[in-house]
């Protein structure tokens, strides 16, 4: 009877797991159209937002060529160039029609987002092209070395809860977490940058060098890459430390843990396989939810550390009410932000065997 | 020949901002070779605390005040368990001493597999990876389980089959003494018969000792051979099941034996009024303010756990020859 019994339960656990994989499967798929749908509402909030922003961008480009040439022309010479390069910018048209064409000229003409103000006639998408590594690299890297660090450190103050050293670090962890990362900025540029000159301060290379592959260029690039990431590093993963600590706390008072000490586990192989493997399930969501809110502190970054990233090329975008380049700014940050999430949320179903995502 | 496990003067409490609270009061007990040894009292009685300092896994804020605890194995080699190193803890542990806690439904990692979760205790206690999973699989026969659950995740499993995994889990390196836990509390009737008859054949076949712990006296009735019965943290009776069933010599196990449901499902006595908790263990007889046959010394002088004969031990003024002539 209980051998009937068992053959039963046997057969459900393999509907139950075929059952998972499939749900898993819906929940790609979902995920998939979330991503999309977020990306569409991005691109159209900023499109509407950002010729809502007062300042016409012919008075300002008109401006500046008078400025530039130190002569003023007649009002039908200043009507006839505005209404040239109204046209040129696709801007002679109704708000409702200028986006459908914004939408159709970016999806179906090989993300065609126009040309740009800031670099006349230089294409908006170029231009985006060229920043963007500075913006990646120093964004990436920092943020996943952040989670490196902080998801470590975490760990190992969780496990160690009850030693001073961990309660020091928690204090340290909080203050610097509620600091703003302009502050550290400033703080890492005056100091270590000026006053004690132990590294460089401002650029994205020492100004008398060329960009090329030797190693005096490369290794100028580190060296002023050290302070912008350290700036990010800090703020952020402080963040990731203490998160991290608060999950192991809370790994380290499950049933499972208990069992495992009783089996007579080496600590080390409880530590690693019952109590910091479970909380880095979580842990990896952490990083998927932070990459999007740390995005805007790198841009004040490139702009206090004068990188030529996406943060600057958005203020300078922002100064000539150049929406075409601001709205790539923001399509490609959304679009590297959602697609980082994205991997992150793929990725949980291969670390977490329980996930499932109900309709 | 000695006992198995000599508990003498345990005490464990709870720290607190500025004194410990004692939860289990000077337990003193032999657990015998062989035996299945059930341990009754109700909720917040300091049950799982006795458990857990037996097994030394006590966390803050409980911590362990006093007694020796000594482990007499067969091949004549005896252990003092408050006295091991971490060391020879995590050795002695699931070889010789294993542990089903309460709450087993969540004592297994969900992001593992059941056999990896089997086989890692064994393979760090010397066995290859092989003679590991050949261990398991054996030991989920014990319990009715088929190989192939080792490939599985926990959430896979009902309630019933995770216990078992536990179970089987805990006995895969055939330890001395089981130390169990409130094993059926969760489960359905059923479920938890046919587990209770699974653990006896356990003992019968691996010759293993069990102390199972429960607030259920009809599964001390059903499957231990001897019972003590705890009350606000102090053994208030220790005895063989029979006898105790038949003729119950402390007040306290009166009303615990009264209030078993009978075959129509009725509560014949109950037992009026609360389990103290810690913080307020009553002076003098920690039962007196409910028991019915309370006397004179009961609320000041404390009754020791003294032996009745045939195996029997009460910790009860009524028992105690002195105290009653003086009465
Ligand atoms: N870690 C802890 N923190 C606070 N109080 C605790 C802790 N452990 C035990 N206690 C208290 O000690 C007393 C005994 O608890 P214990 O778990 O040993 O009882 P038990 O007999 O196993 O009860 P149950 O039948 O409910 O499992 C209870 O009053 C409980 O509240
Ligand atoms: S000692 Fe007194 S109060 Fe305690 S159980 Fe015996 S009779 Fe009751
Ligand atoms: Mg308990």
């Amino acid at each position: 009877m209980t051998a009937n019994a068992d053959a039963r339960a046997g057969e459900s656990a393999t509907e139950r797991q075929d059952a998972g994989r499939r749900e898993v499967f819906q929940y790609a798929v979902r995920r998939f159209g979330v991503y999309l749908f977020t990306l569409w509402a991005a691109i159209t909030v900023a499109f509407f937002i950002f010729r809502l922003v007062p300042g016409d961008p012919m008075n300002i480009l008109l401006g500046n060529l008078t400025r530039a040439e130190g002569r003023q022309r007649d009002a039908e010479a200043q009507e006839a160039i505005i209404a040239h390069y109204r046209q040129i910018f696709g801007m002679d048209e109704p708000l409702p029609a200028q986006y459908i064409n914004y939408l159709r000229k970016a999806i179906l003409g090989g993300l065609d987002l126009g040309p740009s103000f800031v670099e006349y006639p230089a294409q908006t998408k170029d231009l985006v092209f060229r920043r963007m590594p500075w913006t990646i690299g120093i964004f990436t890297t920092s943020v996943l070395l952040a989670w490196i660090v902080g998801t470590g450190l975490g760990a190992l103050i969780g496990w160690l809860q009850r030693s001073r050293l961990s309660q020091l670090a928690v204090v340290i962890s909080t203050l610097l977490q509620i600091t703003p990362v302009y502050l550290v900025a400033l703080g890492l540029i005056i100091y270590v940058g000026y006053t004690w000159r132990l590294l460089p301060a401002g650029g994205p290379y020492a100004r008398h060098l060329q960009p090329e592959w030797t190693w005096e260029f490369i290794s100028s690039l580190l060296t002023h890459a050290i302070l912008p990431m350290l700036s990010n590093m800090i703020v952020i993963g402080a963040g990731f430390t203490l998160g991290m600590r608060a999950l192991m706390i809370s790994v380290l008072g499950e049933d499972y843990l208990t069992f495992a000490r009783a089996k007579g586990l080496s600590p080390f192989t409880v530590l690693k396989d019952y109590a910091f493997r479970n909380a880095l399930i979580p842990q990896v969501t952490a990083l998927a939810i932070i990459v999007g809110a740390t995005l805007n502190g790198t841009f004040i970054i490139e702009v206090l550390f004068q990188l030529p990233g996406l943060g600057t090329l958005f203020v300078q975008a922002m100064g000539l009410r150049d929406f075409n380049t601001m709205q790539a700014v923001v399509l490609f940050s959304i679009f590297a932000v959602l697609t980082l999430t994205l991997i992150v949320d793929l990725a949980l179903p291969l670390l977490d065997p329980r996930i499932r995502r109900t309709a | 020949m000695a006992a198995l496990l000599e508990i003498r003067g345990l005490s464990a409490g709870l720290q607190g901002r500025r004194s410990v609270t004692q939860v289990v009061s000077n337990v003193d007990l032999d657990v015998q070779s062989g035996e299945i040894l059930g341990v009754v009292g109700e909720s917040g009685c300091g049950k799982s605390t006795l458990a857990t300092a037996i097994m030394r896994l006590l966390t803050p804020p409980q911590v362990l005040q006093s007694g020796t605890m000594t482990m007499n194995l067969k091949d004549g080699s005896a252990y003092e368990l408050l006295r091991l190193s971490p060391r020879a803890l995590r050795e002695l542990r699931w070889r010789h001493l294993s542990y089903i806690p309460q709450g087993s439904m969540n004592s297994l990692n969900p992001v593992l597999r059941v056999g990896r979760q089997m086989t890692d205790t064994l393979i760090q206690h010397g066995l290859s990876q092989a003679e590991a999973h050949e261990r398991s699989v054996a030991a989920l026969q014990l319990v009715n389980l088929e190989p192939r659950l080792l490939e599985s995740y926990p959430h896979e499993l009902s309630g019933g089959m995770r216990q078992r995994v536990i179970i089987a889990a805990a006995v895969s390196m055939r330890p001395a003494l089981i130390v169990a836990d409130e094993l059926t509390t969760a489960l359905d009737v059923v479920t938890q018969r046919q587990i209770l008859q699974e653990l006896t054949n356990i003992r019968d076949e691996l010759g293993a000792t069990i102390i199972l712990i429960t607030h259920d006296m009809g599964v001390v009735a059903q499957i231990a051979d001897r019972v003590a019965v705890m009350y606000a943290g102090k053994i208030a009776e220790l005895g063989a099941v029979n006898g105790i069933f038949e003729a119950p010599l402390h007040p306290y196990s009166q009303g615990l034996i009264g209030s078993i449901p009978r075959e129509s499902g009725q509560r014949i006595v109950g037992l009026p009024g609360e389990a103290p908790s810690p913080w307020n263990y009553p002076t003098g007889c920690r039962f007196h303010p409910r028991c019915p046959k309370v006397f004179d010394p009961c609320s000041e002088y404390e009754p020791g756990l003294r032996t009745q004969g045939s195996g029997r031990w009460a910790a009860c003024h009524l028992y105690d020859a002195e105290v009653v002539s003086d009465a």
